[in-house]
């Protein structure tokens, strides 16, 4: 009967419409659901497998835990890491490789976390930091090793 | 000349302006607009006389019905952004001559038509008169015209609704006016015609 | 006692007592212009921030809250914002008609402003055609947008100006005739008797079943044709960028922008003349203490508080549905609200021959 379709169709219709209407005026009543962070007042704690960017953790007497295998380098996959080694002269005569300069290109990354897999002796880690906008982006470019670090002892 | 005069002329400035400029104009929109500047003038004219009910219904006829209409038409079938060409000397003396001619008529009716002044106050129609009016049989009714208008808009109306209404398609065949081999068999796989979407749960 | 009515009639009469009566008419228009143009900036700042807060506040957001308490100064600083801003003339357009448009589609929204009521005795023009003059006036504002659309000489703009014409054209027949429902009660055009006639009750519980329907039929078709969502196909931003409205910028959007909001309210004020009772308190039949105690609150707040109620029910459409299609949009007019409304107004004919009504 077409009639009685009809009447159906414009009852489905309001009712669909009242139902969407019920929601969001409940929302608008509820002020305690909102969900917005005031941004620089609060800064939000992330979680532990937040991504920031890639840090290098040094200890307490300026030693970190990179052997300059290069492995992280061989693991990302668009060129964001770029090691530079170098030989250390050690005290009984021997050679040894150390990194020189561990250079980080934050403005490539992609979080991808392969490289932190790939670290052998667990050198380098992700950080939560999230802020990351400056004035210039060739701030971006980032030497990981602080200056006068050298590699901690018994690491291979 | 007192204000209520002043009002008249700049009114009836503004409409002769404004038609002028639609006959001349070489974009076709804008002799639409034109157009509509010169209508609402003339709705204008009827505020002046303190006829509202006849001011409304030209703005709602001319400028919300009949121009809209104009321009509608104009951007589905002409190149409405081009210029186009103008009118050669010829249609120019005539077009000039037909104006004279219109103008001197015009003129001559007026001058011999004695317009006796009224003392009686300026009518103010009520929208019920104005509605029994039109309904009323007796000598000075519109009952007549308004059943006959009535009856040219209910045929009009059933004209497009014919126009627009299509066929219902039946599943396979072909629209009207396509033979069978002009086209070539539609090759779909079988499954999607028949089982296009597949349930959530088979997917699951 | 203190009122609107008070003021203005002081305001006349000292007029008249000070000067001949060709200069204090020409007074008394310098101040109606003035008051028009002071309420229409005031409101586009209420009404863009209202917005922005009930979205906000839909979406279990904030909304503007860092320019001033509470953000109340936040659409101040968009409009200075605005004004410093470089009005941009495309090279390919008509650049008269794209110059006219803005201040037509304004005009229009003044000219409508004319036979509302804000109060008892508040009223620029209480012509006798008042209903008929707000749906004829407003029908030239498609022009506008067909003028905009058109001489901004781009595709998504010529599309958004179709698609608004076609919108607006057919929404204005369901609007225009729940409108003569109404008219059908009353039996007069003039929206002080129209008022006058809601003296015992609000036509919308007056009514009857009939009325409720109208009402609702003229809140959608108001909302379509004011372009807003769900209707807002002639501006839509994912499809046409901004549809008639594309090209502009600096203060000729700004004004553009603050039409949309002046027609809201002025919608919304219509609605809430004919079906809630304008300036008129809620009156409940013979309840003589009731209707004293709600004398008490002035007729401008009762104005004013319906009519942001409308305007906030039309927010809220906004923020909750998704956009129509074309298809759908036509077939809503078309196959719903149009018989439907034509088959009220006879009901409504019915309940004001038999007098059914209170």
């Amino acid at each position: 009967m077409f009639l009685k379709e009809y009447i159906k169709d414009v009852y489905s219709g309001v009712k669909s419409l009242l139902i969407g209407m019920r929601r969001t005026g409940k929302y608008f009543i509820t002020p305690r659901e909102i969900i917005t962070e005031q941004y620089p007042e609060f800064r939000a704690q992330l979680s532990e497998r937040f991504r920031g960017e890639v840090v290098m953790p040094h200890d307490e007497k300026n030693e970190h835990a990179c052997t300059g295998c290069t492995a992280c380098e061989l693991a990302c996959p668009n060129g964001t890491i770029k090691i530079i080694t170098k030989f250390d002269i050690q005290p009984d005569g021997k050679k040894k490789k150390a990194i020189d300069t561990f250079i980080y290109h934050l403005e490539l990354c992609t979080m991808c976390n392969l490289c932190i897999v790939a670290c052998p002796t667990d050198a380098i880690k992700m950080a939560q930091n999230f802020e990351h906008s400056v004035f210039d982006r060739n701030t971006l470019t980032k030497k990981l090793n602080n200056p006068g670090s050298k590699i901690r002892e018994g690491i291979e | 000349m007192n204000a209520s005069a002043i009002i008249f002329y700049i009114l009836s400035a503004f409409i002769l302006g404004a038609a002028l400029l639609s006959v001349t104009t070489t974009k076709i929109f804008r002799a639409a607009i034109w157009l509509l500047f010169s209508l609402i003038g003339v709705a204008g004219l009827y505020f002046w006389m303190q006829v509202e009910f006849i001011a409304a219904v030209q703005i709602v006829v001319y400028v919300g019905g009949i121009v809209v209409l104009i321009i509608f038409s104009i951007f589905l079938t002409q190149q409405s952004g081009s210029e186009m060409i103008r009118p050669g000397k010829k249609q120019l003396i005539i077009s000039l001559l037909a104006v004279l001619f219109g103008t001197a008529f015009t003129y001559n009716l007026i001058q011999h038509y004695q317009f006796t002044p009224t003392s009686s106050k300026p009518l103010a129609a009520n929208v019920s008169d104005i509605g029994l009016q039109m309904l009323s049989t007796t000598e000075h009714g519109f009952v007549l015209p308004f059943e006959v208008v009535s009856m040219l808009l209910l045929a009009s109306m059933i004209g497009c609704i014919v126009i627009a209404m299509k066929a219902p398609a039946v599943p396979g065949s072909l629209p009207e006016g396509f033979e069978k081999d002009e086209l070539p068999p539609l090759q779909l796989p079988k499954n999607i015609l028949v089982n296009p979407v597949q349930p959530a749960e088979e997917i699951m | 006692m203190f009122s609107l009515q008070g003021i203005t009639n002081g305001i006349e009469k000292w007029l008249h007592n000070n000067m001949s009566a060709n200069m204090a008419l020409l007074v008394e228009c310098a101040i109606v212009i003035f008051l028009a143009i002071s309420l229409f900036a005031i409101l586009g700042l209420i009404l863009v921030l209202m917005e922005r807060k009930v979205a906000a506040h839909m979406q279990i957001r904030l909304g503007p809250n860092r320019v001033g308490p509470f953000g109340m100064l936040q659409t101040t600083a968009d409009t200075l914002k605005l004004l410093l801003k470089e009005g941009l003339t495309p090279d390919g357009a008509d650049k008269f008609l794209f110059n006219l448009a803005p201040f037509v589609i304004m005009i229009v929204a003044m000219l409508i402003l004319a036979p509302i009521a804000f109060a008892t005795g508040f009223q620029i023009w209480d012509l006798n055609i008042g209903v008929l003059y707000v749906t004829a006036i407003s029908s030239i504002s498609v022009i506008a947008i067909l003028m905009a659309g058109w001489a901004s000489n781009n595709k998504y703009s010529m599309l958004g100006a179709m698609r608004s014409g076609a919108q607006i054209v057919s929404y204005e027949l369901s609007a225009g005739l729940s409108i003569i429902s109404i008219v059908v009660l009353t039996g007069s055009l003039q929206i002080s008797e129209i008022i006058e006639s809601q003296r015992n009750g609000w036509w919308l519980f007056k009514g009857h079943i009939p009325a409720v329907i109208a009402f609702v039929i003229f809140i959608i078709a108001v909302t379509a044709e004011t372009n807003r969502a769900p209707f807002d196909l002639a501006e839509a931003e994912s499809e046409l960028t901004a549809g008639f409205h594309t090209e502009y910028s600096g203060m000729r959007f700004a004004l553009f922008f603050l039409a949309e909001y002046i027609n809201i309210f002025i919608v919304c004020a219509i609605g809430a003349t004919l079906f809630l009772g304008g300036w008129m308190p809620l009156h409940i039949g013979s309840w003589q203490g009731f209707n004293h105690i709600m004398d008490f609150i002035p007729s401008s707040v009762w104005f004013f508080g319906k009519t942001f109620l409308l305007i906030f029910l039309i927010m809220w459409f906004r923020w909750t549905f998704p956009r129509l299609r074309v298809d759908q949009l036509l077939s809503l007019e078309w196959k719903y609200l149009l018989p439907i409304s034509m088959f009220n107004l006879l009901l409504m004919t019915v309940v004001a021959i038999m007098g059914w009504h209170f």
